[in-house]
This record gives structure tokens, C-alpha cells and sequence, in this order.
């Protein structure tokens, strides 16, 4: 199999994070060797920047928990521009000031997604679990000031969905030339909660109506991206471009990942460490990227599919985390055998008038000693 | 007719110059020109990259000159062309008019 070179690196640099949402996809447990190992050091983030260029990255982005967390992002930044990269931050805005800004443009920064709960502020710091949405809204002045594009990221789910026209209006307040309405994905902590996050029939087809008529109103002046919850859909997701094609993520502790959910959603796989082995070998020999690569691993009824190259089966952790194994077929397509359980899932939902409320807000991280 | 119309905002005189956010440079693994941005990366095509690499404060006009004498090429057909990738270019936001 010729190996295909990556365009993108996700760089997790913390999964320290003063916020707490309920749909974090950062991991609900982790590892015991991850909870006690420390964070890559600034010295090592700069060889994994260097080795993901030479393996032919073109972006990157520095992602968490919190980036804004490390003192080091805008040296991280700097580094990254240095290998060529475009260098994408995508942050809560909670912790930048006035100096960090300036550092982070005077490093080359070339783009912002500032992530929003709500365009209300009581229900935004309900679901962040702190007192967050006036400093975003600061932290979008600044970005704003400092002339570096602004998208806005907001995650939907059941509590925030109906104001999907007033969190499109925030985003043409605050003049940002992109908007993200992505559906909570159900992974780490989103999985956890999914009873109180999954948005009904009603609401979802309401809400496309919404995002497409604004979509066509603000065409040429903001980019709407609306991403629907894939269980509403009758074929899956095509997940990553495929595994191991154009992605790959490294988390706080120099964990390679194919994706950034697979360490807690497929527990057997052995994921590669940027501490023991070149970023190159990882990319190219490891089984962990190698064990989902191309189309010979799919089982039926994918391996006969005319879809195979367009979704590639879809979704590995999605896979893992409803049937256990994450080699079967994605089972949001209607063709799995095991598309029952989705069914099930949307059925306990839209069934009853009586939803399940209570969600867990995250955690962070006890035992994870700083490196900085 | 929405083509027609896109077509007449690109005027002989307006500048092109890359979007705000948007890199122009080459991919070392494909040696390859690319354009770099929030959302994605695009792979440029010759006609595309000869193009972008002259939009540096000269006008239309000027690119499809500059074009014809390098090609040795009728500036009238090379127009098309420009406007065509131009027009493409803009509707994507990569690019915009000054």
C-alpha cells in the first residue's frame, strides 16, 4: 500500500482548560500513564513541528483543553511559522490579554476559531461552567484589532439549539468571516452526556432550515458551516478523508493519533509516542496508523459498497463505541447490521416529551504535573 | 445570468490581491504552489499559480499583459482565462479586489 503524506496536524497542547463543557472531546479517563507523564516541553512540540513538515504538514492547529494554557503557544506559533506551516488557534479566548495577542500576531499567527456556548450569557456559563462569555467577547475584540481572520465555533446540542438565528447574529456583531454550527459529535465527554445533549427530530430539521436560509442571506459576507448530528443521517460521515490519510493528531503527552478520539474510544489500539519513535515511522509503519488504512480491513457491508471510497466506512470510534469493535461499519449507515442501536438511541429521544436534563461537566486533569 | 453578473465586477482596472488570512507558497513535498487558509488548503493549477504570483499591486489588465507577452500568447484569449480563475478565486474569498 503507497502511504499517502499528511496535510494537517492537530496539536493538543494541554488538556488543562478553565472552562468545563459537557461535550469536551478530550478523553473522560485518562490513561494512568498518560494522568502521570508530563507535557511535551516547548523543546519537544518544536521537533514534532519540524518532523510533521518534513513529512509534508502544511497546517497546523493548536488545540487542547486550553492552548492559551501553555506560556509557551506564541514560541509554538513562531516555530511553526518557521517550518512553513499555517498556524490555526483554536481556543476559548479565556486567558488572552493584550500582550498575549500582540505576541501571538507578532509570531505569525494566521487565523483564529473562538469557540462560543450561546449568544446568551447566563446559558453560555451554565454549559462552560464558569464566568466565560464576556471575556470571549473581549477576546474577539482583540483578535479582531490584531487583523487576524476570526471563525466563530459554537457547539449545538439540545440546550442551545433553538437560538441558532441569535448565535448567527452574534457572529455578524462581531464581524467574524466564518461561523462553525456543529453538532456536539458523541465522543469523550459528549458520549458521556449524550441523553442531555442530543437534539430532537423537531429541532434538528428546524435548525437546518435556519442555517440554510442565513447561509444564502449572508453569502459573500460570513461562511456558514452547519454540521447536522450524524445519528439523523442515513449514511455516515466520510471520517478524516479515511484514517491515516491526511490527519494526524498528538496529544499533551506525545501520543500520535489517527484521531484525536481514538485513544479512549478504541482501547486496543497501541498508540506510538513522539518520545520513543520519529514522527515519519509513526506516520508510515505503525499499526495503529497502518490497521484502518485504505479499503482491505472493511468487513461487509462496506467492502462491496460503491461507497467505499467516498465514506470509508465512516466513523472507527463510532464503530467501537456501539459495537465493541471498531473495525465494523459505522452504525449510523443504514446499511449496518447494527444500525438498531442508533434507532434505539433517537427512538428513547423522540418518543417521550420527558428529556434527561443533567449532564456531567468536565474535569480536568488531577494528576497531570505542568511542564512549564 | 448570476455568471454574467460576477463576470462585470471584475473590472480591467481593479487589483487583485490576495485575501486577508489567505498564504500563497509552494509545497515542498509536490513542489507545487498552494494556497494556505483558515479552512483548508487549495492545490493550484498552472494557469491559477501564473496568475497569483502576479497579483502584487498590478491590475487586471496589467496580469493578462504581462501574461500574453511571457506565453507569447493573444492577450484577447488570455482574458478569459484570468477573469475565469479570478472569478473562481473571489467566490471562494481567496481573493479580493482592491
Amino acid at each position: 500500500m503507497t502511504v499517502p503524506r499528511p496535510y494537517a496536524l492537530l496539536a493538543e497542547l494541554t488538556y488543562r482548560c478553565p472552562l468545563h463543557c459537557p461535550y469536551c472531546s478530550n478523553p473522560v479517563v485518562l490513561k494512568s500513564a498518560t494522568a502521570v507523564t508530563a507535557e511535551l516541553t516547548t523543546d519537544e512540540w518544536r521537533r514534532v513541528i519540524r518532523e510533521a513538515a518534513a513529512l509534508g504538514v502544511l497546517q497546523i492547529g493548536f488545540s487542547g483543553g486550553e492552548p492559551l494554557a501553555r506560556r509557551d503557544l506564541a514560541d509554538l506559533v513562531h516555530a511553526a511559522r518557521e517550518a512553513n506551516l499555517y498556524t490555526n488557534l483554536i481556543t476559548s479566548g479565556i486567558g488572552l490579554d493584550d500582550d498575549r495577542m500582540r505576541a501571538l500576531r507578532d509570531a505569525g499567527l494566521d487565523s483564529v476559531q473562538l469557540s462560543f456556548q450561546s449568544d446568551d450569557t447566563d446559558l453560555a456559563d451554565e454549559i462552560a461552567g464558569a464566568r466565560a462569555h464576556e471575556r470571549k467577547l473581549n477576546a474577539a475584540a482583540k483578535i479582531r484589532a490584531a487583523g487576524i481572520p476570526l471563525s466563530l465555533n459554537f457547539v449545538i446540542h439540545r440546550r442551545n439549539i433553538d437560538r441558532l438565528p441569535q448565535m448567527i447574529g452574534l457572529a455578524e456583531m462581531l464581524r467574524a468571516e466564518r461561523v462553525e454550527l456543529a453538532n456536539a459529535q458523541f465522543y469523550g465527554w459528549a458520549f458521556l452526556n449524550r441523553a442531555a445533549l442530543l437534539p430532537t427530530r423537531e429541532q434538528v430539521v428546524s435548525a437546518r432550515e435556519i442555517a440554510t436560509t442565513a447561509k444564502a442571506r449572508l453569502a459573500g459576507k460570513i461562511d456558514i458551516f452547519y454540521v447536522l448530528p450524524d445519528y439523523y443521517e442515513s449514511r455516515p460521515k466520510p471520517c478524516l478523508n479515511g484514517w491515516g490519510q491526511r490527519y494526524l493528531t498528538v496529544n499533551p503527552v506525545g501520543d500520535v493519533l489517527p484521531c484525536p478520539t481514538a485513544s479512549s474510544a478504541i482501547p486496543d489500539l497501541h498508540f506510538e509516542n513522539v518520545r520513543a519513535r520519529a514522527l515519519d515511522w509513526i506516520w508510515r509503519e505503525s499499526e495503529s496508523f497502518n490497521r484502518f488504512r485504505g479499503t482491505e480491513w472493511m468487513p461487509e457491508p462496506c467492502q462491496s459498497c460503491p461507497q467505499k471510497e467516498i465514506d470509508f466506512g465512516g466513523c472507527r470510534c463510532q464503530a467501537a463505541l456501539f459495537t465493541g469493535n471498531a473495525a465494523n461499519t459505522d452504525p449510523v449507515c443504514t446499511l449496518s447490521p447494527n444500525r438498531a442501536g442508533v434507532d434505539a438511541v433517537l427512538g428513547d429521544l423522540n418518543s417521550s416529551s420527558d428529556h434527561a436534563c443533567d449532564w456531567t461537566c468536565r474535569m480536568n486533569p488531577m494528576k497531570l504535573p505542568v511542564s512549564q | 445570468m448570476q455568471f454574467i453578473m460576477r463576470m462585470l465586477e471584475i473590472a480591467d482596472a481593479a487589483k487583485p490581491r490576495l485575501a486577508r488570512g489567505v498564504r500563497l507558497q509552494i509545497d515542498s513535498t509536490t513542489g507545487k504552489s498552494v494556497l494556505l487558509f483558515a479552512e483548508g488548503i487549495l492545490e493550484l493549477n498552472e494557469t491559477a499559480q501564473e496568475i497569483l504570483t502576479r497579483c502584487d499591486g498590478r491590475t487586471v489588465s496589467e496580469i493578462v499583459l504581462a501574461l500574453a507577452e511571457e506565453y507569447d500568447a493573444d492577450p484577447m484569449a488570455l482574458a478569459a482565462d484570468v477573469r475565469e480563475t479570478l472569478i473562481d478565486l473571489q467566490r471562494r474569498k481567496l481573493i479580493e479586489l482592491a
